[in-house]
This record gives C-alpha cells, sequence and structure tokens, in this order.
C-alpha cells in the first residue's frame, strides 16, 4: 500500500505492477529458505530489497527513460507485469506451480527464531513502522515537492529543468524495494507463499485501499485497508461470488464521487455546507 | 555573440508548414516581441525555442551553444525559462512551494533529500514574492490567486532560476489595465537581468516594452525593427496592422 501510494500519490505513477513486486519479494525469501539454511531477518530483508531494487530499476528504465509516456501505457505495462508474474508462478515448477513454497521456517534475528504471533507480529510492525517514517521523511522532504511537481504536471516540471525520467526511475525503485520488502515479511509470517499473493487481484485491491483512503496522503489508505480487510474476511464467507464484484463497484463509485477519497470527505462535506449557507 | 540565434528554423507538421525559414535574434538584456495574425506560427515558433517541439531544419543558438534537438529540461539547465499562455503554476501548492519547485530544479535528489538549499532559498522566495507584490500570499494555495497574480506567480517562478532568456507567451491574457502595467514594470525590470522574447497579441502593450518586434505571417518573419519601423512596413500594414 505504502509502494503505490509513494508511486501513484506522490509521484503520479499510476501502477497496477505492485503485487507483482511484492510476490517477488515473497518468492525470493521463499526459495532461498527452501534451498539454504539462510533465516536471518536481516540477511533476507537485505536480499529482498536488492531484487526489488533490480526489479524496480529494470521496470523503471523500460518506463521511463525515453520520452514522457501517458499513464495509461504505464498502467498497461504493470498490468501485464502482474499478469506475467502470475502466471510464471502458476505454471513454473521451480515456484511450486500453483501449490507455491509452503513450509518456509520461522525467520531468526541474531540467532534467536521469531515463532510466535506476538513475535511475528513485532517484526512486521517495527518494519511497517520504519519505513512509514521514511516515506513521510520523503515527502515532507524537498523531494517530497519534487515527486508531487512532476505529479501535477511533468512536462512544467521539465520546463523547469527538472530531470523527470530519473526522478520517475528512483521513486519506481523505492516502491519497487518496498513492495519487495512487504512480500518478503509475508512469507516469513505467513510461511509460504502463493501466487495468490501475486498477480492483477492483489494489485487492484492495493490501488482501491489507496483511492478509497485517498491518494497523495498515507493515514487514509492505512484506514481503507483495514477497514476493508476486516469487510472482506466477513464478505468472503457470506457473499463469496458476489463480493469480487460488490468491490469493483465500490472502486467506481468512489473514482467517481469521492476522487481525493475518504480523507477528503470532511473538507467535501464543509465546502457543500459553506455553499448551501451562502447561497 | 548573441544570446538566441534562430537560424533559418522551419517546422513542418507533415504537410503543413508552420514556420518556414524564421530567423531572429536577442542580444543581452533586449526585449523582442513577436507578432503576428492568428495561426500566422508564432506559438509553433516560441515552442521550437523552449524545446516543446523540435525544429525540423534550421539551428537554434543560445549562447553559441547548439540547442536546436535538446530537451526542454536541458534547455532550462542551459539557462531557458518560459511563462506559458495558460499559467501552468501548481494550483494546490502554496505560493512558496511554488517557487520552491522552481528554484529547486536544478539541485540533486541527493540534496534534497537532506533538506540542505532550504534555508538558501528562504531570502530568495522573499525577495521574489516582493518583486511579483506576492508576499502576503506566500502561505495562500496558488489557486486563490487572482488571474493575474497566477500570470505573476508563473513569471516569478520562472525569474526564480536566474535564467539568461525568459519566453513569454501573452503574458496580459485577461489581465486588467491596472495589472497589465504592473506586468510591463516587470518585465522591463527582469530584462536587466536577461534577454526576453514575448509572444503577444496586445500590440500597444508589445510596442510599450519591446526593443525590437518581429512580425510573423503564414509562418514566415515579413519585417522586423522599432514599432515605428513595423508600423510604416507596409507588408507588416497589409497583413497585420490594418486587421488589428
Amino acid at each position: 500500500m505504502l509502494s503505490v501510494e509513494m508511486c501513484w500519490g506522490q509521484a503520479g505513477i499510476f501502477t497496477f505492477g505492485q503485487a507483482a513486486l511484492f510476490g517477488l519479494g515473497g518468492y525470493t525469501v521463499g526459495l532461498i529458505t527452501k534451498n539454504s539454511s539462510i533465516t536471518d531477518i536481516g540477511v533476507l530483508l537485505l536480499i529482498a530489497i536488492v531484487i526489488g531494487a533490480v526489479a524496480g530499476l529494470i521496470i523503471g528504465i523500460f518506463l521511463f527513460s525515453g520520452k514522457r509516456v501517458g499513464e495509461l501505457y504505464v498502467v498497461l505495462v504493470t498490468l501485464a507485469i502482474s499478469y506475467i508474474f502470475e502466471r510464471l508462478a502458476n505454471s513454473w515448477t521451480v515456484l511450486g506451480s500453483g501449490n507455491g513454497i509452503p513450509g518456509i521456517p520461522s525467520p531468526t534475528i541474531f540467532g534467536m527464531e521469531i515463532k510466535s504471533i506476538i513475535g511475528l507480529f513485532i517484526l512486521a510492525f517495527t518494519v511497517f513502522a520504519l519505513i512509514l517514517f521514511i516515506c513521510i521523511f520523503l515527502v515532507n522532504s524537498q523531494f517530497g515537492l519534487t515527486m508531487n511537481a512532476v505529479r501535477d504536471d511533468e512536462e512544467r516540471a521539465e520546463f523547469f529543468g527538472y530531470k523527470r525520467s530519473r526522478i520517475q526511475i528512483v521513486v519506481f525503485v523505492f516502491a519497487a524495494v518496498l513492495a519487495s520488502i512487504g512480500g518478503a515479511l509475508f512469507a516469513v509470517t505467513e510461511s509460504f507463499v502463493s501466487s495468490s499473493m501475486t498477480g492483477l487481484a492483489l494489485s487492484t485491491t492495493i490501488v482501491l485501499w489507496v483511492v478509497l483512503g485517498g491518494r497523495g496522503t498515507f493515514f487514509g489508505p492505512l484506514i481503507a485497508l483495514a477497514v476493508l480487510q476486516a469487510v472482506n474476511t466477513k464478505m468472503q464467507e457470506v457473499l463469496p461470488s458476489l463480493w469480487p464484484i460488490l468491490v469493483g463497484l465500490l472502486l467506481v463509485i468512489a473514482m467517481i464521487f469521492l476522487p481525493k477519497g475518504l480523507m477528503s470527505l470532511p473538507a467535501t462535506i464543509r465546502e457543500s455546507l459553506r455553499k448551501k449557507s451562502t447561497a | 555573440m548573441k544570446l538566441l540565434e534562430v537560424i533559418s528554423v522551419t517546422k513542418k507538421f507533415g504537410a503543413l508548414t508552420a514556420v518556414d525559414k524564421a530567423s531572429i535574434f536577442i542580444n543581452q538584456n533586449e526585449i523582442v516581441g513577436l507578432i503576428g495574425p492568428n495561426g500566422s506560427g508564432k506559438s509553433t515558433l516560441l515552442h521550437t525555442v523552449c524545446g516543446r517541439t523540435i525544429a525540423t531544419e534550421g539551428q537554434i543558438l543560445l549562447q553559441g551553444l547548439d540547442i536546436t534537438k535538446q530537451d526542454p529540461q536541458d534547455r532550462a539547465i542551459a539557462g531557458m525559462a518560459i511563462k506559458f499562455q495558460l499559467a501552468r503554476i501548481y494550483l494546490e501548492k502554496t505560493v512558496r512551494e511554488n517557487l520552491l519547485i522552481s528554484l529547486q530544479a536544478k539541485e540533486s535528489i541527493w540534496s534534497q533529500l537532506r533538506n540542505r538549499s532550504l534555508a538558501k532559498f528562504e531570502d530568495k522566495i522573499t525577495s521574489l514574492a516582493d518583486e511579483f507584490q506576492l508576499t502576503e500570499y506566500l502561505d495562500e494555495f496558488a489557486k486563490s490567486l487572482s488571474h493575474g497574480q497566477q500570470q505573476w506567480l508563473e513569471i516569478a517562478m520562472a525569474m526564480a532560476s536566474e535564467p539568461i532568456l525568459l519566453l513569454l507567451d501573452e503574458p496580459t491574457a485577461g489581465m486588467s489595465p491596472k495589472e497589465r502595467a504592473d506586468t510591463a514594470i516587470l518585465i522591463k525590470k527582469a530584462s536587466k537581468k536577461c534577454g526576453v522574447l514575448i509572444v503577444e497579441h496586445d500590440l500597444d502593450f508589445i510596442k510599450e516594452i519591446c526593443d525590437r518586434i518581429s512580425v510573423l505571417h503564414q509562418g514566415n518573419i515579413i519585417a522586423t525593427g522599432t514599432s515605428a519601423e513595423i508600423e510604416k512596413d507596409p507588408k507588416v500594414k497589409e497583413v497585420y496592422l490594418t486587421r488589428v
């Protein structure tokens, strides 16, 4: 979610490919722990960072190194990447085909195994908090303003002298690293990886969190994530076939009636009340 | 050495020749106006100068440096700044942030991440805001400014980078007479620091502030000279002045 928010919310790169990068981090950890004795979370996260950065750099250079490309082009290419990775995860035996990679061992830190649910939660929460802190720092730095300048008017930014493609590649690599770290954490906390953690469904869900919560903020999407995930579990039991359609409808309605997300709701209400009172 | 030399520039869009072997030049601290009827190729010529579009033929030199095929960002780094016809400022950002966006454009990402130039730019922001009558709006969103103030903000953003050449596309469009007069003063002040090329429909404004004027008609430069010379030119009278 932070990965999509950095890309789309802050720099205007509308990506549907973060699930593939999330999956890449997860499968990397799955394969390493399956084929070696490495379980140290520091080492695993470091490898996930490197793999995510390399993948992000390759995709980023492909997408942004030439002339300016339209949002639709980025959406289609990243959608295709998610689709390809999902198919690969489903069919390639090295990645466990449709069964994924089960039995990923518990992570260790300084030789101590983190096995309990609370321990794993603290690990995931600590990494998340650290990443959130870095994201907030970035957004509030001068570079945050640069990302917004490119997001709001790419061409204008170029006329000021901004190296647009370099900025977009840097943001995309950073976001890819975040997604890969997320995937790696998922793998060690859930003890398995499968194709369901990659692909179009997850990519769309992440975008939905950001749309609903409010693009350009961190806490709106976090609230949307918490609410939707809580509802999601229940609804998949009650309305298993109808729920995905309702989620799609929700996305469309949110984009039409609340394009700036839930975080903009108080301001929208205030504005409409002000208009009513002055009318 | 001339500040800007546009040498026999042609711009074709398929079979249409929008600009045909046009040549203009600008000296340091000179204000040059580009006028012509609608569709004469003024904006296209300006766009080939700023890099929005690449000339099909000809050469563009900025202080002797060939920038004909350069991207807009490279031209900006070489010292060119532009104010577009419709003010392209960041409406959802404050005036201060808009000025900072322009000021930090050439800073490295590493420097931006460390907020190294923030203090350095604060004085610059204050003096720019003062010069362009925006001091009391520094912390207001740009969208809350009047039309004229938005135009000034964009000129201030262009001047923030201390350009050697300032390109202005219809800087007084939609302005009140008072704002127009103030804009003339601002542009004259700016020309003490750089050369200025203005594309403008307002002939009185152009005559008032330009040192030289070039007239475009159907993609060709048909006359160049002072406003007095232009007014006397029979070709200009025929194709342009009689229609205004």
